[in-house]
């Protein structure tokens, strides 16, 4: 610095502005340094999941390649594989001698092949720009004269050093020909080389195939491949794009560990000395349902399809997760994730992978039915029976309109014509009325197919509660009051809902009710044994549906009432009608005129009052009429006696006397009626019960398909929104213990203004939202309350949040053209009769029946699992079994095929829709071809008819000593079915699977495993042969199936008849299945089929 | 500017790129050494100089019901008499009852013994009718008669099977993983065939004979509970107290159900 006196004024002196700048200068520098690590770190938080992804990925991966070295010595310890080892050491030593001769041979015309090589290439490369410049020199002498070097250098000698130490000089042509016949030869010994190790190869992949088979994790190579990966990881955002669904997903970049082949949960991605798994830790696991992975490729389907969340966020884990409010689809909570299902999977009644069942899903679907959520609410693909026939219903009245005035027309036209002054307009004239006259029966054709189709559709319609127009002869006057009053009072497991009725609002409903239902004489019935009908009763197969008993007493299915107290209710006469035939229909309606039927239109008519499925036209119109009860409930096929029997049994089931119950006068007070009917109407009865005059009336509540994707703005949350909001002390609205014990969660203290907590409190009391405000009796919420449990309220609402209108191409629905429509559908109506009660469709799928102690004891009382029904049963047959599981027209009181079984399969009365759809089903759930065309079964020659039957009756098979044969003496003792069936009823190739294993197809038969085994390439009798089976080459399955597939009658007796005690077969089943299905049921009463 | 206020911006600016440069360089940590495999767990030993003995006789209270004739006609393979083995009581001792030690062996593990136990079908019933076994332990199915039998157990916590074993077939060899208290097995053609599994994870059981004794040796001194299974009568449980070298008597005895 010049050294000069400073001026006092000056400001560089006098005032320093150091520290201002300074203070800027940090400010400006922390920016930039915080801009920096915002852009790096800040808004990538995904960063910092991979990084601990990384640390904590590779310790595990170190742990679990330790436990995968044990568990592969422990399968080096094997015999077997010692025995493979040893194979290969003395392959490798055989070849020895022989290998190292090829190798040395190889070695040597490598090092020849390289020395020419490095001479050759040389030349060769100079031989390529020589002929390059001939080729681009453009004078002829020039041509020339490069040709005359190129040649020059061709024939000049260069020297190879050959690897021994020799030399060898070689003009170019030469050197090009020894280069290719060392290659050549390097190339035959090589291939020497592979023959001679070939054996050793093959033995060592043995080796190596045996540990991969034989352990269950990874291999110590795969674990090798994946650390690697991780340790060669650099940060990167992990994105799936799949441009045709608009799905952009980034959740693996820090979820980096869904797709692992491994099983890894939150706890094996703790840090170290951690109690609990962190937000990392979580967010490192596998998949839980890797299977689900495997049928829903991510590349395809992404993340948020199912899940939902923002996917393409990738700054915060709370925006990812779409918990934000400007997001509309915000991540499932854990408990709700099989929402995810409905959205494309909503066509399904029963989800299943393998024979893992959705259960949450799968119980809010089955719970939207079975609670009647759809008499209600409309739902696609729900109940739709009955839009189907108003549909066709209409159709019929516009053509039948179309087909009036036709014949008017036709009728105006033919007189024009006769009036007509030409005869060429005359002639134009008479032609149109003839088209017109055409045009009517092609009307009434079509009419005639709609009837037919509504005759199905009759069949399938069902109703969920009982028919109301019935209950002057089914109930106790007195109980129905009662019973509107709170009906969870009377049964606590009832599908019937709390209306939340006034007295007088009940009074006027009863009123209309008692005063429109029907005054039909019933016949009366004489008492029956209660005590053979309790038996009856118990063993018959009505606890599959019905139970009895209350609270920890229960006993029996959960799918129709609770018995307990049936007795204080019913009316004898009409009870005993309804056990012997539940389709058993007072009288018959008739869509079309809208009316119930009676003997007075019939007499009309001229014609008998007869009404049932083969009598189903009515009397007025020709139209087809419902003839049968709306109810699911099947027949049993008792006789009149046993139905009796059951009744009085049933009768006895009370807990006070039904004199008991005030009278309630008011019910026939014809003031109230008119304010009964409007009640009803408020209250949407006739969507579950079948009303008289209420039969048209429509579905009073919103239609649920895309419920789930309503805006939050438009579920009223009324007065509680504001708490929904803000979470809190104060956050739960519902007071009520009983309705705040159906809260999955319990009460809410955290906010709920969601889908979610909104579903969630709407079934636990679906009055919440009326709570604070002045609404007069008209205005308050109709929706009564279903007293649903914790899980069901849980899986109603999965099963509402997944109702959404999905922004997915309709490729991405399933909904399949091929057998696994035919699955899809099948279910709907598995469901609907409650197949699942009694039978085994799943592996592992528990019936109502298995829990039962009479069933624990005597598992093989049990109905037939169905695992493999469709491959082991002629779906002709199948159809016919269906529609008339008796096998018999006349002999009806007994299982067709398993006669031994006192649980019976009862008569559905199927219509010919459903019963298609069930055998496509079974057949489709088996992966059977449709239609089946059996195969030629051989004839069996006299020396092998011999043979098999030697082996079917020794003491070793002692076939006949469970199957039936249809001598009663025997059968007493019988637990499987008569081989007289087999030949129309089983599929032959099914059979010899079942002799082999019957316990694969069917776990706990009573059929044994380990009756044949496997002898070089046949299948041979694991007893004692007899004699005469020396020699035979053919599997001895395959005899014994042709065997029992050319049974007859004759032979069976006899057979019978040779073995010790089993005494004769005396008469042949009822059955053969083609006369079975030409004579399937054509009862009288109402119903059956 | 002076020279401070350069100093301390230089210096500032050191620190912030020392900072960003030290959360930049974020060590890698090292990977968690790989957790030594757990070898299985060695049977723990029990000194031999101190092991003590319980044993007893189990009673029947009141009139024993006579046991049910079976009738066998139906397979004439099947010689000789039958009656039902539901209440075996003689004298009032009552045999068949499944005695072993429910409780109090704490974490011990055992040795599963290498020979199997043997199951006989003999004139179309079993012998014994009811056995134990540890878990892991072979069971060896052997069929004297001459007439088909199947082995069906029907257990509750182990795996269900079924297999035939034809007149003079070879031995078959079963084992169970679970512990599972009187596991019906059962033979489909011969109805009346029924016996009781036992599988235990100690080798402290026994089954009372026909004089309704039984004899568990070789306990180490402790507390405790021994279970006495009979498959109609039900379990009763006793405690007791070992010391070593101890030899003590605990009787036990059922009433006839209602």
């Amino acid at each position: 610095m010049p050294d000069k006196p400073t001026p006092e004024q000056d400001p560089i002196t006098s005032k320093s502005y150091a520290a201002y700048y300074l203070i800027a200068m940090v400010i400006l520098m922390a920016t930039l340094f915080w801009a920096l690590w915002d852009e790096a770190w800040g808004q990538r938080p995904w960063k910092a999941f991979q990084e601990k992804w990384k640390e904590r990925y590779s310790a595990f991966l170190n742990t679990a390649r330790s436990k995968s070295v044990t568990s592969e010595k422990d399968v080096e310890q094997d015999p077997e594989y010692a025995k493979l080892k040893a194979q290969y050491e003395k392959a490798y030593q055989d070849s020895k001698p022989q290998a190292e001769e090829a190798r040395r041979k190889l070695d040597d015309a490598s090092a020849r092949l390289l020395a020419v090589q490095s001479v050759f290439t040389d030349r060769r490369a100079y031989v390529n720009a020589l002929t390059y410049e001939l080729e681009t020199s453009t004078s002829a002498s020039a041509k020339a004269k490069k040709q005359k070097e190129i040649d020059k250098y061709k024939n000049e000698q260069a020297t190879v050093e050959f690897p021994d130490g020799s030399k060898k000089k070689f003009t170019f042509p030469q050197l090009e020909e020894t280069y290719s016949e060392i290659r050549d030869e390097r190339t035959k010994l090589s291939l020497e080389l592979g023959d001679v190790l070939k054996p050793v190869t093959a033995a060592k992949n043995k080796m190596d195939d045996y540990i991969t088979d034989h352990m269950v994790d990874l291999t110590p190579q795969q674990i090798d491949g994946l650390k690697k990966t991780a340790a060669d990881w650099d940060p990167k955002i992990v994105q799936i794009n799949v441009a045709e669904a608009a799905i952009v997903d980034r959740c693996e970049s820090c979820h980096l560990n869904v797709r692992e082949p491994l099983k890894i949960t939150a706890v094996s991605m703790e840090a170290k000395g951690e109690k609990k798994p962190d937000e990392y830790a979580n967010a490192f696991t596998s998949h839980p349902e890797p299977e689900l992975l495997r049928i829903h490729d991510p590349d395809k389907f992404g993340c948020s399809p199912c899940h939902q969340g923002n996917g393409r966020a990738t700054t915060s884990v709370e925006k990812a997760h779409g918990n934000y409010e400007h997001w509309l689809w915000p991540l499932y909570p854990k408990e709700n994730t099989q929402a995810g299902c409905q959205n494309c999977h909503a066509a399904d009644m029963v989800l299943v992978s393998g024979d893992v069942q959705f259960q949450t899903i799968n119980t809010g679907k089955d719970l939207f039915r079975q609670r009647g959520c759809n008499g209600c609410h409309r739902y696609e693909g729900y109940d739709r029976e009955s839009e189907e026939i108003t549909s066709i219903m209409q159709q019929i009245k516009q053509m039948d309109q179309e087909k009036r005035a036709n014949v008017k027309q036709a009728v105006y036209l033919m007189k024009q014509a006769d009036e007509a002054e030409t005869n060429e307009e005359a002639n134009h004239l008479n032609d149109q009325a003839v088209a017109l006259r055409v045009a009517n029966s092609k009307l009434d054709l079509r009419t005639v197919q709609l009837e037919r189709t509504t005759k199905s559709l009759l069949q399938d319609v069902k109703k969920i509660g009982p028919n109301l127009k019935d209950i002057r002869l089914k109930l106790n006057k007195n109980w129905i009051p009662v019973w509107l009053k709170k009906p969870t009072d009377f049964r606590a497991t009832t599908k019937m809902p709390n209306f939340r009725l006034s007295d007088h609002q009940i009074r006027a409903i009863t009123a209309y009710l008692w005063q429109s239902a029907l005054t039909d004489p019933l016949p009366k019935q004489p008492a029956g044994n209660a005590a053979h009908g309790k038996e009856l009763f118990e063993t018959r197969g009505c606890l599959a549906c019905h139970s009895i008993g209350e609270g920890d007493q229960m006993t029996g299915g959960t799918f129709a009432a609770n018995l307990t107290r049936a007795g204080e209710k019913a009316n004898y006469d009409y009870l005993v009608r309804w056990v012997h035939n539940p389709r058993e229909r007072t009288r018959p309606y008739c869509i079309y005129e809208k009316k119930d039927i009676g003997p007075e239109d019939y007499a009309k008519h001229g014609k008998p009052y007869i009404f049932d499925l083969d009598h189903s036209r009515c009397p007025n119109d020709g139209h087809e009429l419902q003839v049968q009860n709306m109810t699911v409930m099947p027949s049993l096929r008792l006789s009149p006696e046993d139905a009796r029997d059951v009744a009085s049994f049933l009768i006895t089931l009370k807990k006070k006397e039904p004199s008991d119950y005030p009278d309630a006068p008011f019910m026939d007070d014809p003031k109230l009626k008119a304010e009964g009917a409007h009640w009803i109407r408020q209250y949407g009865c006739s969507g579950c019960h079948e009303i008289a005059g209420m039969e048209d009336e429509g579905r009073i509540g919103t239609e649920l398909t895309f419920e789930g994707s309503k805006p939050i703005e438009r579920l009223d949350f009324a007065l509680s929104t504001e708490i929904a909001q803000r979470g809190g002390k104060n956050a739960e609205p519902i007071k009520d213990a009983e309705d705040l014990a159906r809260l999955p969660d319990g009460p809410a203290t955290k906010p709920w203004y969601n889908h979610k907590g909104f579903f969630e409190h709407k079934l636990a009391e679906p009055n919440v939202y009326d709570r604070g405000m002045v609404k007069s009796e008209a205005e308050a919420l109709r929706m009564p309350n279903l007293h649903l449990t914790k899980q069901q309220v849980l899986a109603l609402t999965t099963f509402l949040m997944g109702s959404e209108e999905t922004s997915l191409p309709t490729n991405y629905q399933y909904r399949p053209q091929d057998y696994r429509r035919d699955i899809q559908e099948g279910w709907w109506i598995v469901k609907k009769y409650n197949c699942m009660g009694c039978h085994q469709f799943i592996p592992g799928q528990q019936t109502a029946l298995m829990g039962q102690q009479r069933y624990i004891d005597n598992p093989e009382f049990l109905p037939p699992k169905l695992l493999t029904e469709g491959a082991r049963v002629d779906p002709e047959w199948m159809l016919s079994f269906l529609s008339n599981p008796a096998l018999s027209v006349t002999d009806t009181n007994r299982n067709g095929v398993r006669s031994y079984l006192q649980v019976r399969m009862p008569t559905f009365s199927f219509s010919e829709n459903e019963l298609g759809k069930l055998v496509r089903f079974f057949q489709a759930l088996s992966r059977q071809p449709f239609p089946y065309i059996p195969d030629m079964r051989p004839t069996l020659s006299t020396k092998e008819t011999e043979m098999a039957r030697s082996l079917f009756s020794s003491t070793a098979a002692p076939c006949l000593k469970c199957h039936a044969t249809g001598d009663a003496a025997h059968d007493k003792t019988a637990t499987a079915p008569n081989f007289l069936l087999a030949k129309t009823r089983l599929k032959p190739d099914w059979v010899e699977r079942w002799l082999i294993d019957p316990q694969a197809i069917s776990p706990g038969t009573a059929m044994p495993s380990g009756l044949f085994k496997k002898d070089g390439g046949q299948w041979v009798f694991a007893g004692p042969t007899p004699p005469s089976f020396q020699g035979y080459e053919k599997d001895h399955t395959k005899l014994l199936v042709d065997y029992i597939f050319q049974l007859t009658p004759e032979e069976q007796r006899k057979v019978a008849a040779a073995m010790p005690h089993a005494k004769a077969a005396s008469a042949q089943p009822k059955t053969n299945h083609r006369q079975a299905s030409a004579e399937s049921g054509h009862p009288t009463s109402g119903g059956t089929r | 500017m002076n020279k401070n206020s350069w100093i301390i911006y230089a210096s500032t600016l050191c620190l912030c790129g020392l900072l960003l440069l030290a959360a930049c360089n974020k060590k890698e940590e090292t990977p968690a050494a790989p957790a030594a495999s757990q070898p299985a767990p060695a049977a723990t030993p029990i000194d031999p100089s101190t092991i003590a003995t319980v044993n007893g006789t189990v009673k029947f209270d009141g009139t024993a019901p006579k046991p049910a004739k079976i009738d066998m006609s139906q397979d004439p393979a099947c010689k000789g008499t039958n009656e039902s083995e539901n209440i075996v009581v003689a004298n009032g001792d009552l045999a068949n009852v499944f005695v072993y030690v429910k409780d109090g062996l704490g974490n011990r593990t055992f040795d599963v013994p290498a020979t199997p136990v043997a199951l006989d079908q003999q004139g179309c019933k079993y012998h014994p009718h009811v056995l134990g076994v540890m878990a892991g332990q072979n069971v060896e199915i052997k069929n004297d008669d001459q007439t088909t039998h199947n082995i069906h157990p029907t257990p509750k916590d182990n795996r269900e099977w079924n297999e035939s074993q034809p007149p003079s077939a070879a031995p078959i060899d079963k084992s169970f993983a679970r512990e599972e208290i009187m596991l019906p097995v059962k033979c489909n053609q011969h109805p009346w065939m029924k016996m009781y599994i036992n599988v235990v994870k100690s080798p402290f059981y026994a089954v009372t004979d026909k004089s309704g004794k039984y004899e568990i040796k070789g306990l180490p001194p402790g507390d405790y509970t021994i279970a006495f299974v009979h498959e109609k009568l039900g379990e009763q449980d006793q405690k007791v107290t070992l010391a070593a070298k101890d030899t003590k008597t605990v009787d036990q005895s059922f009433k006839a159900s209602e």
